[in-house]
């Protein structure tokens, strides 16, 4: 990849937040690198749990989601799947699993990789994928996983109170855990420290997604998807906090000098998202959509990081009360109350239901949530299917069509009403 | 209704219960809580005066539900689905349905929503097993659905009440399980299929009837060890359609030993009596075989297949594998290379509820045990 890199035309000027999260990253590989060296272990933890625990244990979180998706984009899906499925597993497996367990099999990556792990954390708020893809990479070294369980975050208000009490016991029991392992006792003042960081960045990680709210939308979701990276693998830092407060103020500049993703008058279609994107094509999904006027500013998958952590709680209590009422972990009426605060908020006009083959926590909501959805707003769907990482079940000209059909009917919707 | 069935009528009606549970549901006057599977304590639901029925798929075509559930769902999940949308929806007063994977998650979610009139409670078993908290969770979500229950009926039950629902579940089990022990030395005494079908009935129809059907079999078999059986160790989920099971019989395979949440799994979940019933159903809850979906460690279940393959002294291990249950498809390659190490046949059969190929699985059926009497494997 770097060898192509070399001849294409010169790069544009980093910004200042993106030095700063090309730093953070570098800083925080290297580290992980070198984690044994300094006396630290490595903990593979999913992208939605509480890793402030660890953090203020000093262990290492380490994604294999995050690696997943750089060989993703850079559309090695296929190639590294294959070679999973030829060891016994099936194709509908998650991408990123079967990408990883690739990896894993050839040392294929286009980063330098990741740190082999000492301890696996999986919080199934996020998917039961995550947790079964853990227990093969941990029964290969005889590594421990705890199971971090979130039960379904149901409606009923009582049921909520259990479930919470719930959570922190095996946050307890996730504490103990750690001190087994690393023989070192948990300092809770520390964990203080680490949720006034991830609480004070969740904050801010927020209103940068908020700043989809602006006509025209300084940020689109590919902003959001490159923005959230720092949130997902760095919150509880300090340098976490400042990327925030630096990307903020960069948006936030944008926005009040009205420079859009699209010129205001070109701005037709404020879209939302539905699921992860199609990390081998989300650029050029952009460039297309952006050619109809059509821009996705937002989905609910981006938001799953923009934590309300309150701080006079017990930092076990709100980080419990946070991690269970993830998107993915809601009811399928309380996740339309999600996505309808967006179409409210942002003035969303449009929206596209990916229904992404290798994300079945995600997904199997989506036509019922899309019933919902264009019911309560009246706004038509576009719903199709592919997979998010698997160049091998995405069909370009049927998706095309799709999208130009899309923008058709949304056109000759918008010449009726004018 | 239930009380006086030959073999043959089981292995019928296992078929298709529900016109008979209809008609029973109408002379008798009682409501009916459907659930999906598994582990759902059914004994409180019968405390309550509820007929409780296991949802285990329908062989009806499906017609609604792949609009809901896309078609790499497992097929049992989307099975049932249709069961309930397009079928006998209107026979369910109530559903209490159970949490254990990303499919069952949102199929409760989907199922609430198709059904907003009626009475849907779910039961979030803890996804794991080994900590104290999973006890702990366990009872909650029993005294929930006790409460829940009792919201919605406006009554309460007792725990002699309670006991004496475990006991009739009991005796059921016992009864399963004496038939189960008697066909294994007697493979030519009863079908797989008679066996299976007694089992997967004993969790759709009103116990406290079926239970005399039961004894009556049981009492009548005789012993009849026929000839050339090969005995097999059965592990999975559920197996489903009952053909499969016709299948082994006409191959002459003798199921000694199974893992199924619609088999052993349910046959030893007989609940302890001489305590608080609720501690007790925890009990049964925590010492439940292997399930994929809420134990994290294949050795155990590694170690239990190889236990039971052992024990019963079986020739092979056969493994039904659900299509799209990813839950077992993150097992099974590393499960697959245990018990090849350990120098057990092991084949795997992939099912489909709706639209099982039967010739194909028998050919590769076939070809695995003449390999095996060749003693390739
Ligand atoms: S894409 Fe979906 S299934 Fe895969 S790890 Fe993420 S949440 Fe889980
Ligand atoms: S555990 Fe497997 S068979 Fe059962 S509902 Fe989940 S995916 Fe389907």
């Amino acid at each position: 990849m770097s060898d192509t890199q070399k001849t294409e035309k010169p790069k544009k000027e980093l910004t200042k937040s993106q030095m700063l999260s090309k730093k953070i990253t570098e800083d925080y590989m290297n580290e992980a690198f070198r984690a044994h060296e300094l006396g630290k272990l490595i903990g593979y933890t999913t992208a939605i749990s509480p890793v402030e625990i660890f953090v203020a244990h000093d262990i290492i979180p380490i994604y294999p989601e995050n690696h997943a998706v750089a060989n993703l984009t850079a559309k090695k899906g296929a190639q590294l799947c294959s070679v999973t499925e030829s060891l016994g597993y099936t194709s509908h497996l998650c991408a990123y699993a079967r990408s990883d367990l690739g990896y894993r099999e050839t040392g294929i990556t286009v980063t330098r990789g990741i740190p082999e792990p000492d301890l696996f954390l999986a919080c199934n708020a996020q998917c039961f994928t995550l947790t079964k893809w853990f227990q093969v990479l941990a029964r290969r070294g005889n590594l421990p996983v705890f199971v971090f369980d979130t039960p379904e975050y149901i409606m009923d208000k009582k049921a909520r109170e259990e479930i919470i009490k719930y959570c922190v016991i095996q946050l307890k029991e996730l504490i103990s855990f750690l001190e087994e392992v690393t023989k070192k006792k948990f300092d809770y003042d520390r964990l203080n420290e680490v949720m006034k960081y991830s609480a004070e960045s969740s904050r801010l990680y927020k209103k940068f997604l908020d700043m989809a709210q602006y006509k025209p939308s300084p940020i689109s979701i590919f902003d959001a998807l490159i923005g959230m990276a720092i949130a997902v693998y760095r919150r509880g830092t300090p340098e976490c906090v400042e990327y925030y407060r630096t990307l903020c103020e960069e948006f936030q500049e944008k926005a009040d000098k009205g420079i859009g993703v699209l010129p205001k008058d070109k701005e037709k279609y404020r879209l939302y998202w539905e699921n992860l994107p199609v990390w081998f094509k989300f650029s050029d999904h952009a460039k297309l959509l952006g050619s109809y006027g059509g821009v996705i500013l937002t989905s609910l998958y981006v938001h799953a990081w923009s934590f309300e952590f309150d701080l006079d709680k017990d930092p076990l209590v709100t980080l419990a009360e946070n991690y269970v009422s993830r998107f993915s972990n809601s009811t399928l009426e309380d996740r339309a109350e999600m996505a309808m605060d967006l179409f409210k908020r942002y003035s969303l006009n449009g929206m596209i239901m990916f229904m992404n083959r290798s994300c079945k926590a995600v997904s199997f909501a989506v036509p019922t949530l899309k019933d919902v959805l264009v019911k309560r707003t009246g706004i038509p769907a576009l719903v199709f299917e592919s997979d998010m990482g698997d160049q091998r079940f995405y069909s370009e000209t049927q998706i095309r069509t799709r999208i130009e059909a899309y923008f058709e009917t949304l056109d000759r919707l918008q010449a009726k009403v004018a | 209704m239930w009380d006086n069935l030959s073999l043959k009528e089981v292995v019928e009606l296992t078929k298709d219960p529900f016109p008979s549970i209809r008609k029973w549901v109408k002379e008798k006057g009682k409501k009916v809580i459907g659930s999906t599977i598994p582990d759902v304590p059914e004994e409180v639901i019968h405390a309550f005066d509820f007929l409780p029925v296991s949802l285990i798929g329908t062989d009806k075509p499906l017609k609604k539900a792949p609009s809901r559930l896309p078609d790499n769902a497992c097929s049992l999940a989307r099975s049932n689905l249709e069961l309930v949308m397009s079928y006998e929806g209107d026979l369910f007063d109530g559903f209490v349905l159970p949490q254990v994977c990303d499919t069952t998650q949102h199929l409760s979610d989907i199922w609430r929503i198709h059904f907003p009139d009626k009475y849907t409670e779910c039961f979030l078993a803890p996804r794991q097993v080994d900590r104290p908290s999973a006890r702990y969770w366990t009872k909650e979500e029993i005294e929930r659905l006790i409460s829940s229950l009792s919201n919605w009926t406006n009554r309460k039950i007792t725990d002699d009440g309670l006991n004496s629902s475990i006991a009739l579940f009991n005796e059921n089990k016992k009864l399963l399980k004496e038939i189960y022990d008697f066909k294994k030395k007697n493979p030519a005494a009863l079908t797989n299929k008679e066996l299976f079908s007694l089992i997967k009935l004993s969790m759709q129809v009103d116990k406290e009837e079926f239970n005399k059907s039961l004894k009556r079999i049981k009492d009548g078999l005789k012993p009849q060890k026929g000839e050339g059986y090969t005995d097999i160790v059965l592990a999975g989920i559920t197996c489903d359609p009952p053909e499969v099971y016709a299948l082994f019989d006409e191959i002459k395979l003798n199921i000694v030993a199974d893992t199924l949440v619609t088999g052993t799994r349910y046959i030893d979940g007989v609940v302890a009596q001489n305590g608080n019933p609720v501690d007790a159903l925890v009990d049964r809850h925590m010492n439940r075989m292997f399930f994929s979906p809420i134990h994290d460690n294949v050795y155990r279940n590694f170690e239990e297949i190889k236990t039971l393959y052992k024990e019963n002294n079986a020739k092979a291990v056969i493994y039904i594998h659900i299509e799209f249950c990813e839950s077992q498809e993150y097992d099974l390659p590393d499960l697959k290379n245990m018990l090849r190490k350990e120098g057990i046949p092991f084949h795997v059969m992939d099912t489909e509820y709706q639209t099982l190929s039967l010739s194909h699985l028998r050919t590769r059926l076939q070809a695995f045990f003449e390999s095996l009497k060749g003693g390739a494997l």
